[in-house]
């Protein structure tokens, strides 16, 4: 019985015209039933690609196609965060907070820790007499290494660096 | 809208209406930047998309690098996908793309170098080939040497439709087309790979065809 309807519907699922259910048994038919596969290949070969099955990937492959593509995303990622750090006038803004902030540490160092901090330009004046003032200085290596360096004018000791090197961070 | 027949392929995750929360869950997390969670998407989703492309393209190698492009692509471009059509159509539909990019970028040299690297394939007799995954293999294996009659356009409404089984407004929405549109390209892909299966493949037909 269920021979004979396959027949029936055959046409009219390789014209397309076959309702969805029906053509979902068809198709399981054709892969379960030798005798009618034969009649169907010997009038329509190309049901020969209504046989592929949904064959479930290698795990390993999945698994490596995962790590690619997150690895690829987290890379994308420091790729953006490092871009937006080599904004030159984020460097500034960093290079002034360097200037200002390290004025402040050395007032308090050098002026004895008193209860309120004076301006900079007062702190660099009233240090004066006994050591230089920091100076900063940025310094850049290609485009892979930029070094903030914070240092005495006097000794050149480095005081404070901070080094950004994408290949640690990866 | 793929849900129904994409779900074949889901085996061991559950139900369809569970691998479809899921996958609305994992969005919602991929979203808002949760990457293990698209992790998960990519985990669940490759390995058909890949069937799917390499069947398009005839090449399982370079088909991996194309679901690796649709799912970072896909990453790039999450804030854009709209939750009321499926996640599986929106990824097969990046990936198709890719793909039918890729094949019009090949050189028709490259294409018959393919071709002609033609081997005999054993026969599928009477009774035997129920659809095991080795016969199942060699069904691609043909396909593979014959898909350089078809149209990129052709080949994939031809994969999505008569392989992985995709109803035909489903395969319209993941090529973008209409559906006549679709039929026409089943038709065209069906008649020309009839030809080439009676020439160069006759051990394929019934006995009583090979003449």
């Amino acid at each position: 019985m269920n021979c004979e309807i396959f027949r029936e519907i055959m046409g009219s699922y390789v014209d397309e015209t076959l309702e969805e259910g029906r053509r979902q048994w068809f198709r399981i038919h054709l892969r379960e039933c030798s005798n009618c596969r034969q009649t169907a290949l010997r009038e329509e070969p190309s049901l020969l690609f209504a046989m592929a099955p949904a064959a479930p990937g290698e795990p390993e492959a999945i698994e490596a196609c995962t790590t690619a593509v997150m690895g690829r995303i987290r890379q994308d990622r420091l790729e953006r965060r490092l871009h937006r750090r080599r904004r030159p006038w984020l460097a500034a803004a960093a290079a002034a907070t360097l200037v200002i902030s390290g004025g402040i540490s050395w007032r308090a160092l050098v002026g004895g820790g008193s209860e309120t901090l004076q301006p900079v330009v007062e702190a660099r004046r009233d240090a004066e007499p006994q050591n230089s003032p920091p100076t900063v200085e940025v310094e850049m290596a290609g485009e892979e290494v930029r070094v903030y360096q914070f240092a005495s004018e006097e000794d050149s000791d480095t005081a404070v660096y901070f080094i950004v090197d994408p290949a640690l961070e990866l | 809208m793929v849900k129904e027949n994409l779900c074949i392929q889901f085996a061991g995750f559950g139900s369809c209406d569970e691998v479809v929360m899921n996958d609305r869950q994992w969005i919602q997390a991929a979203k808002k930047g949760d990457e293990d969670a698209f992790a998960k998407l990519v985990r669940r989703h490759s390995g058909g998309l890949h069937r799917t492309v390499a069947r398009i393209l005839a090449d399982d190698a370079e088909a991996w690098d194309v679901v690796q492009m649709a799912f970072l692509k896909a990453w790039q471009k999450l804030d854009r996908y709209n939750p009321r059509f499926s996640f599986t159509t929106w990824l097969y539909r990046i990936g198709t793309n890719l793909a039918i990019d890729l094949l019009r970028s090949r050189t028709s040299r490259e294409r018959a170098h393919k071709a002609g690297s033609e081997h005999r394939l054993r026969l599928v007799g009477a009774g035997e080939g129920t659809g095991t995954r080795a016969d199942s293999n060699e069904t691609d294996n043909v396909l593979q040497q014959l898909v350089g009659v078809l149209t990129p356009q052709q080949r994939s409404a031809f994969v999505l439709r008569e392989m992985e089984g995709l109803e035909t407004a489903e395969v319209a929405e993941v090529l973008g087309c209409s559906a006549t549109t679709v039929r026409n390209h089943i038709f065209q892909a069906r008649k020309a790979l009839r030809r080439e299966l009676r020439q160069r493949f006759p051990e394929y037909l019934p006995a009583s065809e090979r003449g």
